[in-house]
């Protein structure tokens, strides 16, 4: 029986309570097992990146509890959630979020600094990363001088660099063109298939949607659909 | 990685940091110039107190700073100050406090009866007069005035006055004396008050005989003095011996007031410099709102946060620091070997408060470590607001702008 890693329970994030109450997420309940390839779909607004952010501990709902590893982290402090968030959880964000100041692989090893891993350890570890991300050339290039795919690679291995249990990607395709979309969603699924690394990703991309093993549908911060195989025309309609 | 980070978010916006370092560089530099022409002041003062008015150490009848009656005079001291090593010179003075009288008025003065050769290497008499000269004898009824009391007196060389005092046995004495000479010192207000004639002839007045009322001793270093004023007070129990800082309390006042003005100087240069540093750091925390939120929210802590931002604030500050303190020092260094004239700012005024107008500066490297703590302290404060205001940036916010 697979781990389960993500499990939230009638969580929902209300804006405006007292005057008029928008639900950006409401009710919703998640479950997902390690290993999972999972794609966030719907409209605008339909509170994908809310969801996102609760999972991951930047944000907090206002009802219901998110277990991760069997942590509620509604109940952690602020400092307990920073502390959390980088030891279990790896963040890739639309628009890349790279510090300009650090080359791409200061960038991946930062996170192992925070972790407080040796000096040794990191270099073999970025090394590796870097070879798998296919970037071992532009290791030493400052997020400027990498093209927006590039830098999304990047981003991807700062991600796994922590070895974190699953990884939240917030429209990570947004912000590319075709090819690198493309080659952040091979590597991705090469992870996710060869390292059992879960990923959660919220996406409009069709591309992205139609790679996924798993689809959940939201609507006005409601799942309406939770399926394993979305044929690509309903998912359309959706959107 | 902090200080990496640290050092290359200073040089994100080249054009801003340069700015505050050279202002930091400029302040750091109108601060020790201001501190080095105090001290520079102050050790002026402090020498043309010893070398011209008090000397290193005095010795008196405990009874006579009271009231200054002719009658407490001293015992024989010379036999025992020339075996005293440290000494290079004394001036045995008769002192009495009197009237003195011309056609157009009169003034209280304190007379001094003194011996020229003795006199001159104490408090540098012959170098003040300005006019005329000095004692022609020993014995002559001759005076020499403060240009200011003579401006006020009308008196001039050749000026016939009359000093009328008390002498040792309560009888009122008068005596008439033609001016010689006029003397300028660095001290207006003792000019106005001090007027000199030969030790002989006032003592003759006085009937006090050879005997005199204050020995002034010059010594060859300042570093002596404690040693000497001990060795004084064990040879001397029975009079009052005294070093510069306990005959002008208030010298020793002005220049332990004049050190904590510099301070407060310095730290009302930095309170302003300070103001520049933080709204630099504030623009730079707000610019990076959200690579601070995306920071927070891979897992960087508050402190870490905190200590990036104060990284950056140090950095900021202390970089002008070096080349302002060195400014600093070369431009004291001129001015301490050639002096700067400050007598356009008016002589006179400088003089009523017994400062030369010449100041030598002198670099205050004592004072280095004092303003290094200052300035890290002003970085300090600087990087609070921002600091703060960084920490309380929520990731799910920042990240949305």
């Amino acid at each position: 029986m697979k781990r389960t890693v993500i499990d939230t329970h009638n969580i929902s994030k209300v804006y405006n309570p007292e005057t008029i109450p928008v639900y950006a997420v409401n009710d919703v309940h998640l479950h997902l097992t390690e290993g999972e390839f999972t794609a966030l779909v719907g409209p605008s607004g339909s509170g994908k990146t809310t969801l996102l952010n609760m999972i991951g501990g930047l944000d907090r709902p206002d009802t219901g509890r998110i277990l991760i590893n069997g942590v509620d982290i509604t109940r952690l402090s602020k400092g307990e959630l920073i502390d959390f968030r980088l030891h279990n959880i790896g963040f890739v964000f639309q628009s890349f979020n790279l510090i300009p100041v650090l080359t791409a692989r200061e960038n991946a090893e930062f996170i192992l600094l925070l972790q407080g891993i040796r000096k040794k350890e990191r270099e073999e570890r970025i090394k590796q990363l870097f070879r798998e991300i296919g970037l071992e050339e532009k290791m030493n290039e400052r997020p400027a001088r990498l093209s927006g795919g590039q830098q999304q690679r990047v981003a991807v291995a700062r991600a796994l660099a922590s070895k974190p249990d699953f990884i939240l990607a917030d429209e990570p395709t947004a912000n590319l063109d075709s090819v690198s979309a493309s080659h952040l969603l091979d590597l991705m699924a090469t992870l996710n298939r060869e390292e059992k690394m879960t990923f959660l990703f919220s996406t409009h991309d069709q591309r992205v949607i139609e790679r996924a093993r798993r689809v959940i549908t939201l609507v006005d911060g409601r799942i309406v659909s939770d399926t394993d195989a979305v044929p690509t025309d309903e998912v359309h309609q959706v959107i | 990685m902090i200080l990496t980070m640290a050092w290359r978010n200073i040089w994100r916006n080249r054009t801003r940091s340069i700015v505050i370092m050279l202002s930091v560089a400029i302040g750091m530099l109108a601060g020790t110039v201001v501190l080095a022409l105090y001290k520079g002041m102050m050790q002026g003062r402090v020498r043309t107190v010893i070398d011209t008015e008090t000397a290193h150490l005095q010795l008196h009848h405990p009874a006579f700073s009271k009231d200054y009656h002719p009658s407490f005079v001293l015992p024989e001291t010379d036999r025992f100050l020339s075996t005293l090593p440290g000494i290079i010179h004394v001036s045995h003075r008769s002192i009495v406090q009197g009237m003195l009288v011309t056609p157009t008025g009169s003034a209280g003065v304190e007379i001094y009866g003194i011996i020229p050769e003795q006199e001159n290497p104490v408090s540098a008499l012959d170098r003040k007069i300005t006019a005329g000269k000095s004692f022609s004898s020993g014995n002559s009824h001759e005076i020499i005035v403060g240009k200011k009391l003579a401006g006020k007196m009308k008196l001039k060389t050749g000026s016939k006055l009359v000093l009328t005092f008390t002498d040792s046995s309560n009888y009122l004495v008068s005596a008439a004396f033609r001016v010689c000479g006029l003397y300028q010192s660095a001290n207006a207000p003792r000019d106005e008050l001090m007027v000199y004639t030969p030790k002989a002839v006032l003592n003759e007045l006085l009937l006090t005989g050879n005997s005199c009322h204050e020995t002034a001793i010059l010594l060859q270093h300042d570093e002596r003095l404690d040693s000497v004023q001990t060795a004084l007070k064990k040879a001397f129990p029975s009079l009052l011996v005294e070093n510069w800082k306990e005959i002008t309390p208030e010298t020793e006042l002005m220049v332990k007031t004049v050190d904590e003005y510099s301070y407060i100087i310095m730290a009302i240069i930095l309170f302003a410099l300070a103001f520049g540093v933080l709204n630099t750091m504030l623009m730079s925390v707000l610019e990076r709102t959200r690579e601070i939120g995306m920071m927070m929210a891979l897992g960087t802590s508050g402190t870490r946060i905190f200590l990036l931002i104060l990284a950056e604030t140090l950095i900021l500050t202390i970089a002008g620091t070096p080349a302002g303190l060195a400014a600093a020092y070369f431009i004291t260094g001129y001015f301490g070997k050639y002096g700067l004239d400050l007598s356009g700012m008016g002589e006179d005024m400088m003089a009523s408060f017994g400062y030369s107008t010449m100041i030598y500066p002198s670099f205050p490297g004592e004072k280095l470590s004092g303003i290094v703590i200052m300035i890290a302290a002003t970085a300090v404060l600087s990087a609070l607001l921002p600091a703060l205001k960084a920490l309380r940036m929520q990731p799910v916010d920042s990240l949305r702008r």
